[in-house]
């Protein structure tokens, strides 16, 4: 067992490690955008707009990542005759992906907030929208922190399906590395390292600070 | 550009062939991964600290790392660690059932959890041993009760099994990512692979639903 020639590269590993990050960190902020737009559409904006949304939710749903981040690469340009880069593909596919259980996760927290608080919102004088924005989606938020917290660690984990279609991310960057050091067994173990110390502290922090900010959520 | 869709019905073999060795993989992963799961939920409430610690690593372990990186690892590192030579397939199902063993556990031990004490309390005081009040008492209702999370599972898993194309197992996005490089047809065969995922996911994604509402939790 030998770590040298791998921990000789670290700063090609740290650049991996970036890529990791940054993929993740952009599908979870443009998944949560189509989340709660796909789920406020869904709570509030009659039949045919949650039927139309629900086909976008079941399909992600029974679509693999590998599948969506595939087409998205290789077919979706040929559709459309633009190119895209490797990243931009990644961010789409995933994003459109996560979007799918954001919403469904976000919805589940609007519908949880009791009936009253609407009908109290709106009797005071609030419009639909208002009541949503400062009422219900606050006291929602709070209560959706945990199923958050494990689609954040699902987002890291599923940013390593973006090397198939060759993001230089931490995955990708590993098969390169194993393919120059013949050093598979370090790579791997220490890749897997990696991830565990990305994901076990994400999802313990999130159940830490749910516990300290539950009470907000309770009504 | 000319769209040719006669691409996909010329290489059906090949896709029919995709998609059995998909359901196969999902069948025999479930079919292994719940009985581990089970054995893995009693291991972690055992009475004796070692054996709880190891089966909580080994739970977290699998559940913190992306299963890619686990096919990854149980492909290139695992043959040279046991100086073994597994199949494809069964490196695939190794990764799979560890992966989806750890998350079974996880939810056979919260559906053991959820249980009140009272019911092995009285089983206790009926004169049953622990082991019989587990059996006839506890898991009878546990089980049913975690139905819906295995469901979830069910699905996930279904989707990840194309994960294992990485390592050249035969399953429906190899099978497409095959007959994609042999005829340069991308649009149309990832466009069809994309499809018969959903033809063959949808259906599980709405059965899931139905198993959700009809065996909810009421206590």
């Amino acid at each position: 067992m030998d770590f040298a020639p791998i921990l000789l590269r670290w700063r090609f590993l740290a650049d991996a490690l970036w890529m990791t990050l940054l993929i993740t960190g952009l599908s979870m902020l443009f998944g949560s955008l189509i989340g709660v737009v796909v789920a406020i559409g869904r709570t509030y904006g009659g039949r045919v707009l949650n039927a139309t949304l629900s086909l976008y939710v079941d399909t992600m749903r029974a679509v693999p990542l590998l599948a969506i981040l595939v087409w998205t690469y290789f077919a979706f340009p040929i559709a459309v005759g633009w190119t895209l880069s490797p990243v931009v593909a990644a961010v789409i596919g995933l994003s459109v992906h996560l979007g799918a259980y954001m919403a469904e996760t976000i919805r589940a927290g609007l519908t949880s907030v009791r009936q009253g608080q609407m009908r109290a919102a709106l009797a005071l004088g609030m419009s639909r929208a208002a009541a949503v924005r400062t009422i219900i989606l606050p006291q929602a938020l709070i209560r959706m922190l945990p199923p958050i917290g494990s689609l954040l660690v699902f987002a890291i984990k599923d940013s390593a399906i973006a090397s198939v279609i060759a993001v230089p991310e931490l995955i990708r960057q590993s098969q390169v590395l194993a393919g120059v050091t013949y050093r598979s067994f370090e790579v791997y173990t220490l890749t897997m390292g990696i991830y565990f110390l990305l994901c076990y502290p994400v999802a313990r922090g999130v159940d830490a600070l749910y516990r300290r900010v539950a009470y907000l959520g309770a009504s | 550009m000319t769209l040719d869709w006669g691409v996909l019905w010329d290489h059906r073999d090949q896709f029919l062939h995709g998609v059995l060795v998909t359901i196969e993989l999902t069948v025999i992963t479930m079919a292994l991964a719940m009985p581990f799961g089970l054995v893995l939920a009693f291991m972690r409430l055992s009475r004796l600290r070692v054996i709880r610690g190891l089966t909580t690593a080994f739970v977290e372990l699998f559940r913190s790392t992306p299963l890619l990186l686990q096919v990854y690892w149980a492909f290139y590192v695992l043959p040279s660690l046991l100086d073994v030579q597994f199949s494809a397939l069964t490196t695939a199902l190794i990764g799979l059932v560890c992966n989806v063993g750890s998350f079974n556990s996880e939810t056979f031990r919260a559906g053991i959890l959820s249980i009140r004490v009272g019911q092995t309390n009285a089983a206790l005081a009926l004169g049953m041993g622990r082991w019989d009040a587990m059996r006839h008492i506890i898991l009878p209702q546990a089980l049913r009760r975690v139905l819906p999370a295995l469901a979830t599972t069910w699905i996930s898993l279904f989707k990840d099994t194309s994960l294992v194309s990485t390592i050249a197992v035969g399953d429906l996005s190899y099978e497409a990512l095959q007959v994609r490089s042999e005829t340069y047809r991308i649009l149309e065969v990832l466009t069809g692979m994309a499809a018969i995922y959903w033809l063959l996911g949808y259906p599980q994604a709405k059965l899931v639903d139905l198993i959700h509402r009809r065996w909810r939790t009421v206590e």
